[in-house]
């Protein structure tokens, strides 16, 4: 299973989350992860989502279908090499009185992670990297227990020097061809 | 009245329309009307009911200008929509209300997508501020209909109107022609607008662009593929009447000497007689087209899709081949088959760029194996079909005896089933734009309707029906229509008591298991008769060529029931999986 990012320009209307999503549905493919957002251009929206599949010709035909969309302006595919890319982390860790202190120093420096909020018997850390090293992290602070975890979904973009604008309005098809 | 009287509409070129005449600011509903008009749109199908009642208030007032069929089922309305399309090649227009008037309509649209038909489909929908609430009649059509639509918009303000229907008639009308939906709320309906209405014509959109002409190195690869193949194949596929590309495909065909074979919506947009034309694709295609696809050294695919009815097993699909695809639609490109040369853009423009690239050619030696075939073909199955010496009539001969009646030039909307796939191996289609039936999805009921649209599209033409007892009944009360409207809708039922297909299949892999594939069914003349339609019942060869010239010879709707032989069964036949080349004769 390899793991490919799509990112989709649409205009930013009502319903056009549905409109991607069910052509994911109808090929039985999950999504690992979604982030949505206004891009640099106004009333653009940027879809991230991230999948796993052993097919590459899959990914390709999938990519085309959501092109097909009419609010879509573009799609590109990419492979994890093809992009910078991050999510973020918060972890709720339990402080209880008399337990085992953090160590705020090694998570700092090491995992560059930081405490965003204190409370008494727990605190909020907030750490940002790739999935692996967000799991690395995990590991570390597991035997402090974790009340809660959350991530962000990936966000993404192309190590290309390209733009958007320069890839409109033919993009994804150059870019497969 | 006295609305409509005092409204200059004129469609000047792709100038905007203006209401001049009358300055003060119109409704939400008389702004669907104006913009339909502005359009050119001069019939629709739909069918009333509470949330749409605002647009069909103001259709009152443009009744000499917009004509309103009203059908019995709006399942029909989509059908006669889509056969109205396909005949005229322009959008067909639904009207119909929210909650059961939309769903109704769900399995036309769904036909209209996959069979790349141009629709507009205006809903009703409950008032924005009930929208969520689980309102009478309310159903969330947005969502229904965004995997079957390809495009759909709700409109919950007055203003928006004439803007999102021109975008929706260009983007049912362009590239791959398809459905498109717009749900309007009853308020969006009733409220006037704020500023005075106009109509401009969407020309371009800035996230959709279908590529008409394709690049040069597309065409310039494909043509040194043709160029070099010694046994080329052309296939038909629906594009060709889609974009009107019937005469550069011949021209195209005479150049290069290549033999050319058709998919079921591709069939009459080249005739029968034509020397290159070598017959029908698929499950129920010639022996020939089947058996030498997988020994011709290029496939060029025009405007078709690689529909599992016309690969069979893929994997054992014309492996030895390579293709050129030509096809408006990238995503169809590899999508089934790989190209070896995609050809992106419109089948006319691309034919007619192709035309100075490629070599004029003989392929007599290559053209003369599917003569082989053919005469197996026609001692095995065609011949003891078309001069059978059983007691009951056969499917083809009827559809023959038909097509030599019509000389092979009547529009002929063949329902799905036994039926229609004989109608596809017997009618002899001479005419471009002359067979509409529901190839994708298979709907049955399909024909009915969509006969009637054809109809209205094409009032000159004979349009003949042929339909099985199943079909019939699935749409029968559009008989109500047909009836109302007058025209002369010609109707065959080829009634063998059996879901024919089914039973076919049932015999043929199920150990001849029937289940639930046998009718009881009414009596179809006097049903025909209530609706005030005449007919005739022909259960005896000898009375076949003159029920059919009677029919025929009526200038009113006429339904002919032809009883036919109970359990024949449709070949050749490329089972599910087996490879085209394994056709079976028996």
């Amino acid at each position: 299973m390899t793991s490919y990012t799509i990112c989709v320009f649409t205009e930013n209307t009502i319903g056009i989350l549905n409109k991607i999503t069910t052509i994911f549905t109808r090929r039985r493919i999950n999504i690992d992860s979604l982030t949505v957002s206004e891009t640099e251009r106004k009333g653009i929206s940027r879809f991230t989502i991230v999948i796993r599949h052993e097919s590459r010709d899959a990914v390709e035909k999938l990519v085309r279908q959501i092109r097909k969309i009419i609010e879509v302006l573009a799609v590109f595919g990419y492979l994890n090499e093809d992009i910078a890319y991050n999510e973020i982390a918060l972890f709720k860790v339990s402080t209880p009185i008399g337990a085992k202190p953090l160590d705020i120093e090694t998570i700092n420096k090491t995992y560059k992670a930081w405490v965003v909020y204190w409370h008494l018997t727990y605190v909020i850390i907030q750490k940002t990297g790739t999935e692996e090293e967000i799991f690395e992290f995990f590991d570390y602070i597991k035997p402090h227990e974790i009340l809660e975890f959350v991530r962000s979904g990936r966000v993404a973009v192309s190590k290309s020097p390209q733009t958007l604008v320069d890839y409109l309005p033919e993009a994804e098809w150059e870019y497969y061809q | 009245m006295g609305f409509n009287e005092n409204q200059t509409a004129t469609i000047q070129g792709s100038e905007p329309v203006v209401s001049v005449a009358k300055p003060e600011l119109i409704n939400g509903s008389h702004a669907v009307i104006q913009s339909l008009i502005a359009e050119g749109v001069t019939t629709i199908f739909g069918y009333p009911g509470g949330a749409i009642m605002p647009v069909y208030d103001a259709i009152y007032d443009y009744q000499d200008q917009i004509h309103h069929i009203l059908v019995r089922h709006e399942q029909g309305a989509a059908h006669a929509a889509e056969g109205y399309a396909r005949i005229t090649g322009e959008v067909g227009v639904c009207l119909v209300t929210s909650g059961p008037g939309a769903t109704n309509l769900v399995t036309g649209i769904a036909d209209a997508i996959i069979d790349s038909t141009p629709m507009v489909c205006i809903i009703g929908q409950v008032a924005s501020h009930l929208l969520g609430t689980d309102a009478f009649q309310e159903t969330d059509v947005m969502g229904i209909t965004i995997p079957i639509t390809k495009w759909n918009y709700q409109v919950t303000n007055a203003d928006e109107i004439p803007e999102i229907i021109a975008k929706a008639f260009y983007i049912a009308k362009s590239g791959r022609p398809g459905p498109v939906l717009i749900d309007i709320t009853k308020d969006a309906q009733q409220k006037l607008m704020t500023k005075p209405f106009v109509h401009k014509k969407t020309e371009a959109l800035l996230s959709y662009h279908p590529r008409i002409a394709p690049k040069d190195e597309q065409l310039a690869a494909a043509a040194k593929l043709i160029n070099q193949a010694k046994r080329p194949f052309l296939f038909v596929g629906h594009g060709v009447r889609i974009a009107g590309a019937e005469q550069e495909l011949i021209q195209f065909i005479e150049k290069t000497d290549i033999p050319a074979a058709s998919t079921l919506l591709g069939l009459s947009s080249m005739s029968v007689d034509h020397p290159n034309y070598m017959g029908w694709l698929g499950m129920h295609g010639n022996y020939g087209t089947n058996v030498l696809t997988n020994q011709c050294d290029l496939i060029i695919a025009v405007g078709m899709r690689f529909d599992d009815r016309v690969t069979g097993d893929l994997s054992r699909y014309a492996k030895q081949a390579k293709v050129v695809h030509i096809e408006i639609d990238p995503a169809e490109i590899d999508k089934i088959v790989k190209a070896d040369a995609p050809v992106v853009g419109d089948a006319k423009v691309a034919l007619e760029l192709l035309l100075p690239l490629v070599n004029e050619n003989n392929h007599e030696a290559w053209k003369a194996e599917f003569k082989k075939y053919d005469a197996i073909e026609d001692q095995k199955i065609t011949q003891p079909e078309l001069a059978p010496t059983t007691e009951k009539i056969k499917m083809a001969e009827v559809i023959r005896t038909l097509s030599d009646k019509t000389k092979g030039e009547a529009v002929i909307v063949a329902d799905v089933g036994q039926h229609q796939m004989m109608t596809a191996r017997y009618y002899q289609f001479k005419k471009p734009s002359s067979f509409i039936t529901s190839g994708g999805l298979g709907t049955m009921g399909y024909a009915l309707p969509a006969s009637f649209g054809a109809k209205v599209g094409a009032p000159d033409r004979e349009v003949v029906a042929i339909i099985g007892d199943g079909c019939f009944q699935m749409t029968i009360q559009e008989l109500g229509t047909i009836a109302q409207s007058g025209l002369p809708v010609k109707i065959i039922i080829l009634n063998n008591n059996f879901l024919g297909m089914v039973r076919q299949w049932q015999q043929l892999f199920h150990q001849k298991r029937y289940s639930f594939v046998e009718l009881q069914n009414p009596d179809f003349i006097t049903i025909a008769r209530g609706f005030g339609i005449d007919g005739h019942t022909c259960g005896a060869r000898e009375d076949l060529n003159a029920s059919l010239d009677k029919m025929l010879a009526s200038d009113k709707p006429y339904l002919l029931e032809v009883l036919v032989e109970k359990e024949e069964n449709v070949f050749p036949m490329v089972p599910t999986g087996a490879c085209v080349a394994d056709i079976r004769l028996e």
